[in-house]
């Protein structure tokens, strides 16, 4: 009996553990863990904690936090706790954000409507006009007039206008320093061996790709890839531009979805599909979205000749310098050789509106003031570039005015500004003053040894340049059938390459039906219509 | 647990209510635990559902936005995409239930007629392998295998003077690499259900038709196979209610631009619609759409199944 005693006592005292155990974890479960954590270094005297309220702003994680700093506390969350956060009596916070999950995540985040930091931002217009249609953005055309003179003055009521929806600035712009895009590259040495001279049409790129591909050059057999290519926008936008035909003087559409809205772009299909088929480029692009394989490509030296955009080669222990290692004598050579037969022969090529991200304040914040007051802090006096160089004499060297990063700086001080790009949202890249400095300030960024080829190459990107059209409003079928158009260049890019060339036309119609029946069709309309409502530009 | 079942059923005829409770109320309180799961987490998102009928506005919430009755189903079953994805999740379902739903039973009872036990022990635990492996990482390997240029099995055909096969870029070799994908990553792990089953089988009758001079697959015929068949009926049902719902990771990992013609399935179109571009009534309707479909599907074979070998779930 004792025994049976015992056990009743113990099965009881298990079934109660164990439930209050399950119940804790369940409820556990349920409190959602919110992820901020409070920027510290702040000091709070006891005297003004009465009024002192918090602002939160998104943050880009992109996981890369180097120790001790995490993304919410780091050096640069210090410096704006104490430089803009304590003197106006607000404590700063930031909220972290997946880099690749970014909207999907600002969706819940403004769906929550109580979660949602006070400033928060996207790269996607379609983003921020769904957001402003819905009515979920604070208005701040009157707040950046009261609290953000130099914000207004840093940024530019041009590059203002692209946060505006029906005459009201529902978010603020970020502003670009640079805007050339692409630029392309050749394998010098390769050139060297077979005797050739640099191309400078396409069609002479044409005659070299056949020769790369003949006569090997680099002894690679069937690892040879003449011309290096991808599913990624910095190959297939260069090629597509350099066949187009601009709506209008130097203007284009301004989603890629529409490239083939525009006259022209069948016959870089055509090009695509002669290339694909004679084996000039590389065999398996259709798989290779995110270019990592083109990237292995280059740097093992089985590619002879490539687009990228224009900075991606020349960081430290990047592409270049990788294919320099592996591959003795190697020489890459930035060239431009795509011409467009429609526009003169010209190197036409894509650049970047001047509008970076779209800075927006959701409806549901109380901070909205403080939000405009943090973003005009940001472009007051010495403010960006504290936060995009760090410390003078100990992150960069004041030359010519200019910030000129050390070359030698010490890791534990480049650390300090690991997510300087991310913090400073009103610059994207750094920007100083006309588009000539910023590039400067820019290269200094990059190791000596790749610079002035990186010098070359951002010259490449902005020669012959084409920008898109702005229509200040956003285009319904955008917003409706972007996604799904998006999807469907890509198919059409890559089924029109890989048919054998006398299937090309058949094909081409086919996918093109496709394409406009998919919401094409009402897209080019809108378009066509908004074009005829626009002044000249 | 010391108390025997009929001792346990006397007492509790003998127990009142009030004093039932009592006693065993600790079983209860644990049943209860996974009543409020499914309670939370299974039945509370329904609530959502409503959002197929409404102009949802992420900032009047579920709850302000406006009714638009069915426009929304008019929308998607007016959507060319939809009827693609349809017919695209059917057919890789289908040819899925014919290629992978026999490969665990015939790999079972492979396994069961292997005498040598460590042997045996070894190749379950090689084949139970794939299952654990993400279809990340999945993709990554068939990417490095089956690629055009880069792919090995394409550069041992090349280096033997044969033709490459496009297995990644060519819609129908893209599909036998879906399919055997599939196979390689759950077949081995399918078995244990079959194997379960098999251990069951009376060893008496193997030797009776040993006796009777039965071969190895006759044996296989008339003893295994029908001693297994309640089992195979049921993961039948099961999975044919699922054949309109399909996983997310394989058809968006394994598939690619050149073959979105056969990969692009209900998952990932309600991927691409609701969390790409923030239509979320669109997607809403489409996961409804599956449900109710695969709702329908399960009754129904459950119904068949009763019907032709009085074996059924429900």
């Amino acid at each position: 009996m004792t025994v049976n005693v015992n056990q009743g006592v113990l099965k009881r005292a298990v079934g109660i553990g164990l439930t209050a155990v399950m119940g804790v974890g369940l409820l556990a479960g349920c409190s959602s863990d919110s992820k901020t954590n409070t920027a510290t270094g702040s000091t709070a005297s006891p005297t003004e904690s009465a009024e002192r309220v918090t602002l939160k702003v998104e943050i880009f994680d992109r996981g890369n936090s180097p120790a001790p700093y995490t993304i919410t506390n780091n050096y640069l969350s210090q410096l704006i706790q104490t430089n803009f956060g304590d003197p106006n009596n607000i404590d700063v916070e930031f909220v972290p954000v997946q880099r690749s999950e970014e909207v999907t995540k600002l969706n819940v985040l403004m769906a929550s409507n109580t979660d949602v930091p006070d400033i928060v931002f996207t790269y996607d217009s379609s983003v921020f006009y769904r957001y402003a249609q819905q009515g979920g953005l604070t208005d701040v055309g009157a707040l950046i007039d009261e609290y953000g003179p130099n914000l207004k003055k840093f940024i530019g009521e041009d590059t203002l206008a692209f946060g505006q929806l029906d005459g009201q600035q529902f978010s603020i712009p970020g502003k670009r320093a640079i805007t050339g895009r692409y630029s392309s590259y050749i394998r010098q040495d390769w050139l060297d061996k077979l005797g050739l001279p640099v191309p400078t049409t396409t069609d002479e790129l044409y005659t070299t790709l056949k020769a790369f591909k003949e006569k090997d050059p680099g002894g690679l057999g069937s690892k040879n890839i003449p011309m290096g290519m991808a599913l990624a926008p910095a190959q297939f936008e260069t090629l597509i531009y350099s066949f187009m035909k601009p709506i209008s003087g130097e203007l284009t559409y301004s989603q890629r979805y529409e490239l083939p809205l525009h006259e022209g772009f069948k016959d870089a299909m055509q090009f695509l599909n002669k290339l694909y088929n004679e084996g000039l480029i590389s065999k398996d692009f259709s798989l290779d979205e995110d270019k990592t394989q083109l990237a292995k490509d280059i740097q093992n030296g089985n590619v002879g000749y490539w687009s990228e955009d224009v900075d991606v080669l020349f960081y430290a222990d990047g592409t270049l310098d990788n294919l320099y290692k592996n591959v003795q004598g190697s020489k890459v050579q930035p060239v431009d050789v795509l011409t467009n037969a429609n526009v003169d022969n010209k190197h036409i090529k894509s650049r970047y509106a001047s509008n970076g991200m779209y800075i927006m304040i959701p409806k549901s914040s109380k901070r909205a003031v403080e939000a405009v007051k943090y973003l005009d802090w940001m472009a007051t006096g010495n403010n960006l570039i504290d936060i995009y160089s760090g410390v003078e004499g100990e992150n960069y060297d004041l030359i010519d005015g200019i910030p000129v990063v050390k070359a030698d700086v010490a890791q534990e001080f480049a650390d300090r500004l690991f997510n300087a790009g991310d913090t400073a949202i009103i610059s994207n890249s750094k920007n100083l003053g006309d588009q000539a400095t910023n590039e400067k300030a820019w290269i200094s960024g990059f190791p000596e040894r790749n610079q002035e080829a990186l010098k070359q190459s951002i010259a490449i990107a902005n020669t012959d340049t084409i920008g898109p059209i702005v229509f200040g409003k956003p285009i319904e079928a955008e917003s409706q059938y972007g996604t799904t158009l998006n999807d469907k260049l890509a198919v059409i890019i890559v089924k029109t390459a890989m048919v054998k060339p006398d299937q090309f036309e058949t094909v081409y119609e086919q996918e093109m039906k496709d394409y406009m029946s998919l919401g094409g069709d009402k897209l080019k309309a809108e378009l066509e219509k908004a074009l005829t409502e626009i002044p000249a530009q | 647990m010391l108390l025997c079942p009929v001792f346990l059923h006397r007492r509790r005829l003998t127990l009142s209510k009030a004093s039932y409770f009592r006693r065993y109320w600790q079983l209860y309180a644990l049943l209860s635990l996974p009543l409020i799961y499914f309670l939370i987490f299974r039945y509370g998102p329904m609530y959502g559902v409503q959002i197929a009928f409404k102009d949802f506005n992420l900032f009047k919430g579920i709850g302000g936005s406006e009714w638009i009755g069915f426009d929304a189903f008019r929308e998607v079953f007016g959507m060319r995409e939809f009827y693609s994805t349809l017919r695209n999740t059917f057919m890789l379902n289908f040819l899925d239930l014919i290629i992978s739903f026999p490969a665990p039973i015939i790999l079972a009872i492979m396994l069961y007629e292997i005498k040598s036990v460590w042997f045996k022990k070894i190749s379950q635990t090689i084949l139970y392998i794939p299952h654990f492996i993400s279809w990340v990482i999945i993709g990554g390997i068939v990417y490095q295998l089956f690629g055009n240029q880069s792919g090995m099995v394409n550069g041992v055909l090349e280096s033997m003077g044969l033709n490459t096969i496009p297995f990644l870029t060519e819609k129908n070799p893209w599909l036998i690499t879906y399919l055997f994908t599939g196979v390689w990553q759950s077949a081995g792990w399918g078995t244990i259900l079959y194997l379960a089953a098999l251990t069951g089988i009376n060893r008496e009758l193997f030797e009776a038709a040993e006796v009777d001079g039965a071969t190895r697959l006759k044996k296989i015929r008339y003893i295994t196979l029908p001693s297994i068949k309640p089992t195979i009926v049921t993961l039948l049902i099961l999975n044919l209610g699922k054949m309109v719902s399909i996983g997310f990771d394989r058809p968006y990992i394994i598939g690619n631009t050149a073959v979105r013609e056969y990969s692009d399935v209900l998952s990932t179109f309600v991927y691409r619609i609701g969390l790409e571009s923030g239509q979320y009534t669109l997607a809403t309707v489409v996961g409804l759409f599956q449900a109710v479909v695969g709702l329908i599907f399960i009754l129904g074979s459950n119904y068949i199944s009763k019907k032709v070998t009085g074996n059924g779930i429900l």
